[in-house]
């Protein structure tokens, strides 16, 4: 009797031995002719994928400019520009950025700053009724760095009197502007809406002097969500004017 | 004397680079390099000329056209070869179903002086691809590579994702399984 070792090496031999099949002519050539069809077709799908691709990176790096340039070319865009709601987002995503008391009063001073330009801006172009939302959105951001001061100076009264200061002065220098802004005009609405503008300057400073719970206006700790954030173009409508 | 048993070389790896940038001279080389092997695995797993030359011109198309598809991260583009004609022989299967075209009891095979013991010498090929296309799909799989395509057990353990200890394991009982096979045929 053969061991199974080598009954199986001799079957393992045996088929080693066996002859291969080879394919005919024929269907050699007629595969050939198959796949080179096949070939050509798929180079013919990736030569118009490449392009197509191309094309989609292009339109997204021209997109990403588009952006980049509309968000630059709105810093400086005015109340009746087609950009001046893209200002409004460019503002407020600065506001969600103003964590500290001092960072939240200074952006809030300088969207008043941005807002009284804008103001004159609109003054100048006889566009009164923008020019009234716009010292509307001024108040509101002194509203909001007021409620600032005002919860500053119930948690640390020597940081809170050096913000107040800081508000006073803002408030004065914007009073000296629009007092020579209203001996400028001659437009009763115009003139209505800068009184009405100062005298809500004046309120402002009042509430930021007055200690937090007599007002009812609570902690203003969340300010840059108020009213006063950003130019008012994307969130609330521009408030309107008491006096046209 | 066995052309088609030479294992795939490195030399593969400059062609298939020529045929990804639309080379259709590299793409024939490759052809001629693989059609018969793949014909002749595919003869040996369906056993009819028809169906081996449809799956081989499918393995060799969707080998050169999907070479996108083949990492070049340690496994051959000879491996990769077989495993898609594998995977076209298994379609191959759930569409037709797994036929025997020559029926065991039809086979004439020589008897041997001790019946336990089987003339391997005197098979002829035909009663062999038949009896082994009995075996199970790795059993096949692994004796076909092995023998007729004669592929080292290191190479047929990178096609079948296996180990080199697993494929001669595998080879032993299949080769058991043959002769068993063989031998209930020439009993019969």
């Amino acid at each position: 009797m053969i061991p199974e070792a080598e009954r199986l090496e001799r079957l393992a031999e045996r088929l080693r031995a066996v002859d291969p099949i080879a394919p005919s002519p024929g269907a050699k050539i007629r595969g050939w002719n198959l796949v080179l069809a096949a070939v050509e077709q798929s180079a013919t799908v990736k030569s118009r994928a490449h392009p197509m691709r191309r094309l989609v990176v292009a339109a997204l790096v021209a997109a990403v400019f588009v952006v980049i340039g509309a968000v630059a070319a709105s810093a400086d865009s005015l109340p009746d520009s087609g950009l001046y709601p893209l200002k409004g987002v460019v503002e407020n995503l600065r506001g969600v950025l103003a964590f500290s008391p001092a960072d939240q009063l200074a952006y809030h001073l300088d969207l008043a700053q941005t807002r009284l330009t804008e103001a004159e801006a609109m003054i100048a172009r006889h566009r009164i009724e923008l020019a009234g939302k716009a010292l509307s959105a001024l108040n509101d951001q002194l509203d909001d760095a007021a409620l600032v001061v005002q919860a500053e100076k119930a948690s640390d009264s020597t940081a809170g009197a050096a913000m107040e200061s800081r508000l006073q002065q803002a408030i004065a220098t914007h009073d000296e502007q629009l007092a020579g802004l209203q001996g400028q005009v001659t437009n009763p609405a115009a003139i209505s809406a800068i009184t009405n503008a100062r005298d809500r300057a004046a309120q402002a400073l009042e509430t930021a002097g007055t200690p937090a719970s007599s007002n009812g206006h609570g902690n203003p700790g969340a300010s840059p969500n108020g009213k006063g954030q950003g130019n008012g173009a994307t969130t609330t409508p521009h408030p309107s004017l008491n006096h046209s | 004397m066995r052309e088609l048993g030479k294992a795939a070389s490195d030399d593969d790896r400059p062609l298939i680079e020529r045929v990804r940038k639309g080379d259709q001279d590299a793409a024939r080389i490759l052809y001629e390099r693989y059609f018969d092997r793949i014909y002749n695995y595919a003869y040996a797993r369906l056993g009819r000329a028809e169906d081996a030359e449809d799956l081989a011109i499918d393995t060799m198309t969707r080998s050169l056209t999907r070479l996108d598809l083949f990492k070049d991260q340690g496994v051959a583009f000879s491996s990769w070869v077989y495993r898609i004609a594998h995977n076209a022989t298994i379609d191959h299967y759930r569409r037709h179903g797994k036929v025997t075209l020559v029926a065991l009891d039809h086979a004439q095979l020589p008897p041997s002086a001790d019946p336990s013991e089987l003339a391997v010498e005197q098979l002829s090929n035909e009663d062999l691809r038949v009896a082994l296309r009995g075996l199970t799909d790795e059993q096949q799989q692994v004796l076909i590579l092995r023998f007729f395509q004669d592929l080292t057990a290191a190479q047929v353990a990178g096609i079948m994702g296996k180990s080199v200890g697993a494929v001669q394991a595998l080879q032993h009982r299949a080769l058991g399984s043959l002769e068993r096979t063989l031998q209930g045929r020439a009993v019969n």
